[in-house]
């Protein structure tokens, strides 16, 4: 009975023989370091210091979010939920279910160099820096910003990666939920699949919380994100001013803090913010220079701490106004329209809202992606275009060439720039992103 | 007034500042009280405005249905239309073609007034499906939908009855048909059961047994009413969708002063608008090239101006003047009710 399996009896170590303190010179047991001593929190707070103290004048309502930041990543608090807590991989799973049904969402995908390394270990070299990131905090102990323990993973089916990355996630113990998403949206087969899904992924929420749908709770789960989409609206009318009252730096951490802040808190927090704007505007306080090149950001999306090219962007005089990302304008932008609020209907129609106007790279066709860049270049009157894609993400690294020849049939410039995680290209990519700004204000001036 | 009517970009500055003025009042409008008591009046008209003695012709555009002899103020042209095309052959090349003419004439000036708004707006059958459906929404039952497939298929049918409706009665007066099949639209449209009920005139709720071509007709005619009561109470506007009238209209639609117009640019292609759409149209969401975006079953009813997110990407014009257009203001002060009430 000496097979090879017999064999391989894991070996438990005895226990040591020295008590604690016995020896001096015994090896002591690995403590945790203090959790502002981390590299996740040592990272985030370089970044946040940045953010604050390099740039003059930010707005006072921002305290909120500098302070939301510094809690959550660099100290580890914990935001606590409201009923059981749903992660998100992606921005097509439909909150409203969610919050309607009593539990709370917080979206996972994350902007850290430290979990992007652990994450390594799951994926192919040449993989999305989000993706890996994700996963190498999902692995985590203790993970950032700290979810908690997690009662259901929704993950979309969205791009190659993270579809994969579903089984990893249960491996690791997560219970997963993939939510199909359909690859074509133009199709009418492919929304009534859509909205199958949605359903499906209603009844799951369901079995988490033991709640049911109705057309009450929905209803008021509705007027929640309602207000949150509002003011985001608002806060994104302030930045079509000419010149630029508020920072895109600022821009992305207040999207970026809706993945895990309590709902209501945030939506105060931006009404508040978006008060000071309005007085800003009044007053007409600038935020940048009045020549400062307007860009408009897309493709990969900035996650804090990643907002490592928008800083790089702002830091050298341009000001991103608008943003075409799933961490930003993607996510809180489009509004859901109901005909009949019966909960069929409200269902229906936040299905809709989740994916026609979808402009992610996984869909076939991106029409739609570049005739929204087009208009949001005119809405925002911007001078030009900055395209991340991030080292792996092959869909975004695809649609370039169809998005650089619309931009160039409309007179747009645009710089592409491939990029991860890692701090290693910053200086690279500042000499880039100078030149680019340079030629921007030249032409401008030429124009003149 | 002029600021985001011209293809420029909405300036904000005066978005912000100016004082509320009437255009935002209209574009923040409760567009669905709005419709519901503009449709109500018109009923009241259309049904009932022949007790207080007014006339408006019999070239009306929309079912002021002919049957309700009393209440009607004027007769929907599809009647007399049929009643004309009816005539012997001789006298249609004759004289009477004529009195078609002027008739379809004046049809057309009625028509491109409002142009499909009548169905939207104006037509009381229309309204009554509206109402059924409220009836519905109260009892909580959902609605259906057609297949994309069924859709394409039973588009064609409005134009079938429209060809039908011509083709039978040029058959009559060149004696092919009996006069039995007279005005056949007529005879299997709900409204000539439903309108005159409404008024309180029976007389049409009978199965002639006269000859074996009204058996025929009255028979239909009752089956197309029970269809019709069953239908809108599964579909929103259910009728509309295979209307000869709805066909009619839009053969003539060019002309017309009343528009839905679209700005592709603006669209983000949310689908607001087709999830409002009672009559199911998908092109109001995707097609983005087009700025007539009136398709062949559209009602002009607006509800997807009301539902669009999206400042100036869908607005109504009148002789090229917007009267009502999407914005972002109006979208969430509607949407914010819908989700307090």
């Amino acid at each position: 009975m000496n097979g090879p399996f017999n064999s391989g009896k894991p070996v438990v170590p005895e226990p040591s023989p020295q008590s604690a303190g016995a020896s001096p010179r015994a090896r002591k047991p690995k403590e945790p370091l203090p959790f502002g001593k981390t590299k996740q929190a040592r990272e985030a707070e370089k970044v946040l210091n940045h953010i604050v103290d390099d740039f003059d004048d930010n707005p006072k309502a921002m305290d909120y979010f500098y302070d939301l930041f510094r809690r959550v990543y660099c100290r580890g608090e914990t935001i606590a939920p409201d009923g059981p807590l749903i992660g998100t991989t992606c921005i097509q799973a439909p909150e409203e279910l969610i919050y309607a049904m009593g539990a709370t969402p917080v979206r996972l995908c994350n902007g850290s160099y430290h979990y992007d390394q652990i994450g390594a270990e799951f994926m192919p070299s040449k993989s999305c820096s989000l993706v890996k990131a994700t996963l190498g905090m999902l692995t985590s102990d203790d993970p950032v910003p700290r979810v908690g323990k997690l009662d259901l993973v929704v993950n979309p089916t969205t791009c190659d990666q993270k579809k994969k990355a579903s089984a990893m996630m249960q491996d690791m113990g997560h219970a997963v939920f993939d939510l199909e998403l359909p690859n074509v949206k133009e199709s009418e087969a492919s929304r009534v699949y859509w909205q199958r899904s949605v359903r499906s992924f209603a009844e799951e929420i369901r079995k988490v919380t033991g709640k049911k749908l109705t057309r009450k709770n929905l209803k008021a789960a509705l007027a929640r994100t309602q207000r949150a989409e509002k003011a985001f609206r608002v806060l994104d009318g302030f930045r079509k001013a000419s010149p630029s009252i508020f920072l895109g730096k600022d821009a992305f951490l207040v999207v970026n803090a809706y993945f895990f802040d309590n709902l209501d808190n945030w939506c105060e927090a931006v009404e508040r913010l978006n008060d000071e704007l309005k007085i800003r505007y009044d007053n007409a306080v600038r935020a940048a220079q009045k020549k400062a090149p307007r860009i408009v950001f897309t493709g990969s999306p900035p996650i804090f701490p990643n907002l490592k090219l928008p800083l790089l962007i702002e830091r050298a005089g341009g000001v991103v106004v608008s943003d075409e990302t799933c961490s930003a304008n993607r996510m809180l932008y489009d509004m859901t329209a109901v005909d009949e609020w019966l909960v069929n209907d409200m269902v229906d129609s936040l299905a809709d809202k989740y994916l026609k106007p979808c402009t992610c790279p996984i869909f076939t066709k991106n029409d739609d992606r570049r005739r929204r860049l087009l208009e949001l270049v005119k809405k925002f009157e911007a001078d030009g275009i900055v395209y991340q894609a991030f080292a792996g993400c092959q869909v975004y690294e695809m649609e370039q060439r169809s998005v650089a020849k619309t931009l160039d049939e409309n007179g747009i410039p645009m710089l592409y720039v491939e990029t991860d995680y890692s701090p290693d290209d910053e200086g690279q990519l500042s000499t880039r992103i100078e030149a680019f700004l340079e030629s921007i204000k030249t032409r401008k001036r030429m124009r003149q | 007034m002029k600021s985001s009517l011209d293809g420029m970009a909405p300036n904000w500055r005066q978005r912000l500042t100016l004082p509320r003025g009437m255009r935002d009042a209209i574009n923040g409008v409760d567009f669905n009280r709005f419709r519901f008591w503009l449709q109500i009046f018109f009923f009241v008209l259309l049904v009932y405005g022949g007790f207080t003695g007014l006339n408006l012709g019999n070239n009306l555009p929309t079912f002021s249905c002919g049957y309700n002899q009393n209440g009607r103020p004027g007769v929907c042209y599809l009647l007399p239309l049929q009643h004309q095309l009816a005539m012997p052959t001789k006298a249609l090349l004759g004289y009477a073609s004529l009195t078609i003419l002027s008739g379809l004439f004046i049809f057309f000036l009625w028509f491109i007034v409002l142009n499909k708004g009548w169905c939207g707006f104006v037509c009381p059958l229309g309204t009554v499906q509206d109402w059924i459906t409220d009836l519905r929404v109260k009892m909580g039952a959902r609605f259906t939908r057609y297949s994309q497939a069924s859709f394409e298929t039973l588009s064609w049918i409005k134009y079938v009855l429209l060809a039908l409706m011509i083709v039978i009665p040029l058959g009559i007066g060149a004696g092919y048909f009996s006069h039995d099949l007279g005005a056949p639209y007529c005879m299997i449209c709900p409204a000539r059961l439903i309108i005159p009920t409404l008024a309180l005139n029976f007389d049409q709720l009978v199965l002639d047994f006269s000859s074996p071509g009204k058996i025929v007709m009255t028979t239909l005619g009752a089956i197309t009413t029970g269809l019709f009561l069953a239908g809108s109470f599964v579909k929103k506007r259910f009728w509309c969708f295979f209307c000869p009238m709805s066909a009619f209209h839009y053969l003539l639609s060019k002309p017309a002063f009343f528009r839905l117009i679209k700005d592709g640019d603006k669209c983000t292609r949310c689908g607001d608008c087709y999830t409002v759409c009672d009559l199911q149209i998908k092109e109001i969401a995707d097609d983005v090239k087009n700025p007539q975006i009136m398709m062949d079953d559209c009602i002009v009813c607006l509800k997807c101006v009301a539902a669009c997110p999206e400042q100036g990407a869908l607005k109504a014009t009148f002789a090229g003047r917007t009267v009502f257009e999407s914005t972002e203001e109006g979208f969430i002060k509607r949407m914010e009710k819908g989700t307090r009430a």
